[in-house]
């Protein structure tokens, strides 16, 4: 009898011992990292990197979330006012002051001083996403270069040469602007202006390129003074008196302005190669890239970024860190520009053959020496968000002087004189 | 002894009730709560060092900010626009509904199209639809000889409004179609009957006999839509994300845009306050308006 209750306590209860024990520890070692990101396209998926990772690093769990581009932003600053942010989130250079100001990303300089792929980063990434504070909470991911797209057969048909400084930009904008079947309506407009939500790029492109700073190396405003606000003039009379874009720019978003070039209804606009791929399935041979044309003190075009930043609250800092570092590594890095259709940030990656004989690659690295970003300053968000768009628009439908315009923006930034 | 059973048994329906109250609580009175507070503080969501009360700090911003009266002035365009042309159309398909002819069940579900599409769809749809290079509306007035070229209607800032009225207007008259619908089923043919042995012509017979045997129905209908379409949000900001420039902006529309894109939610909370006090008042007065009609016996 004895004998058999100890044979039943080993067979049945002793390995319920273990089996729990051993489940306790796996559950204790397996930790969880929660991911944000979006793609351009949605249809693209992060899961084949997922599963390379934790492949490669058993014990951490990615619990990835696509998050609409739309509404990232909000939703990010809502989280961590909620106390619910992910571990690691994409995160835009421009948000970078608020979420600072907030103390929401965690310093990653021990960290990546102790990585070794650092060096394989281009530097000028790492200078551009270093805080004003010195310190480093960006993880490099993706990099785009705004270019000029331009129907290189239409600029054939006309004789036209692709343009260099915003002169010869105005006056090739004007010579695309026509009736082709003499009904007298205007069927191509030279250029398509993005006059909603995200066309700052295009506007710093004309304006921060002829005389107007946003913030002056000593702080100070640099939008009202009569460079700055003949510059502004110069880009609203593109649409007002000019009329080299069509009717329907103050608020034609990215869609709008993609779909036009695409339909043949603009000749020129400004882009990155996230629209590359769609534009040649459409295009094909028609259309080709140029970096933007020179103002009158240089050039300037927009350095569009994206980091990966691990949130102060992540209780899995560590474990969230692999999984930047393993993005930002050359082989990762470039399967994940397989799905945003942006560039590496990887030196190792940037060589290949296929850089060099891609036109909007070559377009992007061509405008690599003068591509900037908006200043480190935590109002730049909202700029972006909604002054920006508001104000233009209102300039756009002649509501506002280019000088009251420009007045807005000063205000913005450094408060009411 | 029997008192106290009897307080037992006063307590027991609350008891009952008290689940749904928590839940009531937690979800409509803890957020209105919240924003009332948040109306009378600094709140910018990245400032956390600097929030704090500020008194009728955003309340007195507000009366010096010009968006906010655009945005005022716009809202109650929005409301008596949408409204009257929604009520218009709902009166007008409720009577032809009510006629007899072979398809009415097929053509009362029909109706009901713009009604049940989601919000997004419809904005989306219209979007397209009033779309300055491409869309099928500019098509047609070009192709009937009305507009010599494209017109963008939704980048101009003296259309735009207007043309999200429209949108709006499609998508909300079934709503007032069916309640008046029914309204006018219930109202008993006997009635009708007697004023045609009296003489009534079909005009009498209308606005003695149909018209005030709806108006509980009209009440209640209008009072409620006046509600929705005061916070609507979904449409405008879809259409045209308040713009261009101020030109769609309503006191939801500005209210959102400052809390989520300017991360400032005390003045946002201030907007929703505002609102909320505006439509409260208004249908406070409403309501008292038609009680005193039926006190009088108008109605």
């Amino acid at each position: 009898m004895k004998r058999w209750m100890i044979v039943l306590f080993l067979g049945l209860v002793l390995p319920g011992l273990i089996f729990s024990g051993g489940a306790r520890e796996q559950k204790a070692e397996a930790k969880t990292v929660r991911f944000w990101y979006h793609f351009d396209n949605p249809e693209t998926s992060v899961k084949p990197l997922i599963e390379k990772f934790e492949r490669e690093n058993p014990g951490i769990k990615i619990q990835a979330e696509m998050v609409a581009w739309d509404a990232y932003f909000q939703k990010l600053m809502t989280s961590i006012a909620g106390g619910n942010p992910p571990d690691v989130s994409q995160i835009k250079l421009w948000w970078q002051p608020q979420l600072v100001e907030m103390k929401a990303l965690a310093p990653l300089d021990d960290y990546i001083a102790k990585w070794p792929g650092r060096t394989d980063v281009y530097e000028k990434i790492w200078e551009l996403t270093r805080h004003t504070d010195g310190k480093q909470y960006l993880m490099p991911l993706q990099m785009v270069i705004l270019y000029l797209y331009y129907r290189a057969d239409m600029f054939k048909e006309l004789g036209l040469k692709v343009p260099t400084t915003r002169e010869e930009f105005l006056d090739v904008a004007k010579k695309l602007t026509r009736d082709t079947n003499g009904d007298g309506q205007i069927d191509v407009y030279g250029f398509g202006i993005r006059g909603g939500r995200g066309g700052h790029d295009y506007w710093a492109t004309f304006v921060l390129s002829s005389g107007a700073e946003i913030i002056t190396r000593e702080g100070k405003s640099g939008l009202t003074t009569p460079e700055a606000i003949a510059a502004n003039q110069w880009y609203i009379d593109l649409y007002r008196v000019h009329k080299v874009s069509p009717p329907t720019t103050p608020t034609d978003g990215f869609n709008e302005v993609i779909a036009n070039m695409k339909s043949g209804k603009t000749a020129m606009t400004i882009h990155h190669l996230g629209s590359a791929k769609g534009m040649v399935e459409v295009l094909g041979d028609k259309i080709s890239a140029a970096p933007v044309p020179r103002g009158t003190k240089g050039a300037w075009t927009s350095f569009g970024d994206e980091e990966n930043g691990i949130l102060a609250a992540s209780k899995v800092k560590d474990e969230a860190f692999k999984w930047c570092a393993f993005l930002a590594t050359a082989e990762n890095n470039a399967l994940w520009q397989k799905s945003s259709g942006q560039i590496s940030i990887n030196k190792s990656n940037g060589q290949t053959k296929e850089a060099q004989e891609n036109r909007f690659m070559k377009a992007s690295v061509e405008s690599t020496p003068f591509a900037g970003v908006l200043p480190a300053h935590p109002k730049v968000a909202e700029f972006v968000e909604s002054v920006w768009p508001a104000t233009m628009q209102r300039a756009f439908l002649g509501q506002i002087t280019s000088e009251q315009m420009m007045k807005i923006f000063e205000e913005h930034f450094f408060g009411k004189k | 002894m029997m008192q106290k059973s009897m307080k037992r048994w006063d307590l027991f329906p609350y008891l009952l009730l008290s689940p749904a109250m928590l839940v009531t609580i937690l979800v409509i009175f803890y957020p209105i709560v919240r924003t009332f507070t948040y109306s009378f503080m600094q709140y910018i969501l990245w400032k956390p060092k600097e929030i704090r009360f500020i008194g009728f700090g955003n309340y007195l911003k507000a009366l010096e900010d010009p968006v906010f009266w655009i945005s005022f002035q716009n809202t109650l365009i929005w409301i008596v626009g949408v409204i009257s042309l929604q009520l218009l159309l709902g009166f007008g398909t409720a009577l032809l509904l009510n006629q007899k002819f072979f398809w009415r069940g097929i053509a009362r579900s029909l109706v009901l199209i713009p009604w049940v599409t989601p919000s997004v769809i419809t904005a989306l749809m219209w979007r397209w639809m009033y779309d300055g290079n491409r869309g099928i509306i500019n098509d047609l007035l070009v192709r009937a000889g009305i507009l010599s070229s494209y017109f963008p209607w939704l980048a101009n800032d003296k259309t735009a409004l207007y043309a999200i009225i429209l949108a709006l207007m499609w998508q909300g008259f079934p709503f007032f179609a069916i309640m008046i619908l029914a309204g006018l089923q219930a109202i008993p043919e006997t009635l009708y009957e007697a004023a045609e042995v009296d003489g009534a012509s079909t005009w009498q017979k209308f606005t003695r006999i149909t018209l005030p045997m709806l108006v509980p129905v009209l009440f209640t209908s209008l009072m409620l839509r006046i509600i929705w379409v005061a916070n609507s949000l979904d449409i405008i900001y879809i259409m045209t994300g308040g713009g261009p420039g101020y030109a769609t902006h309503t006191l939801p529309v500005y209210s959102y845009i400052r809390a989520y894109k300017g991360m400032d939610f005390g003045y946002a909370s201030t907007i929703a306050v505002v609102l909320t006090l505006l439509i409260t008042l208004f249908v406070a007065m409403y309501v008292r308006k038609i009680l005193r009609m039926e006190d009088r016996g108008t109605v």
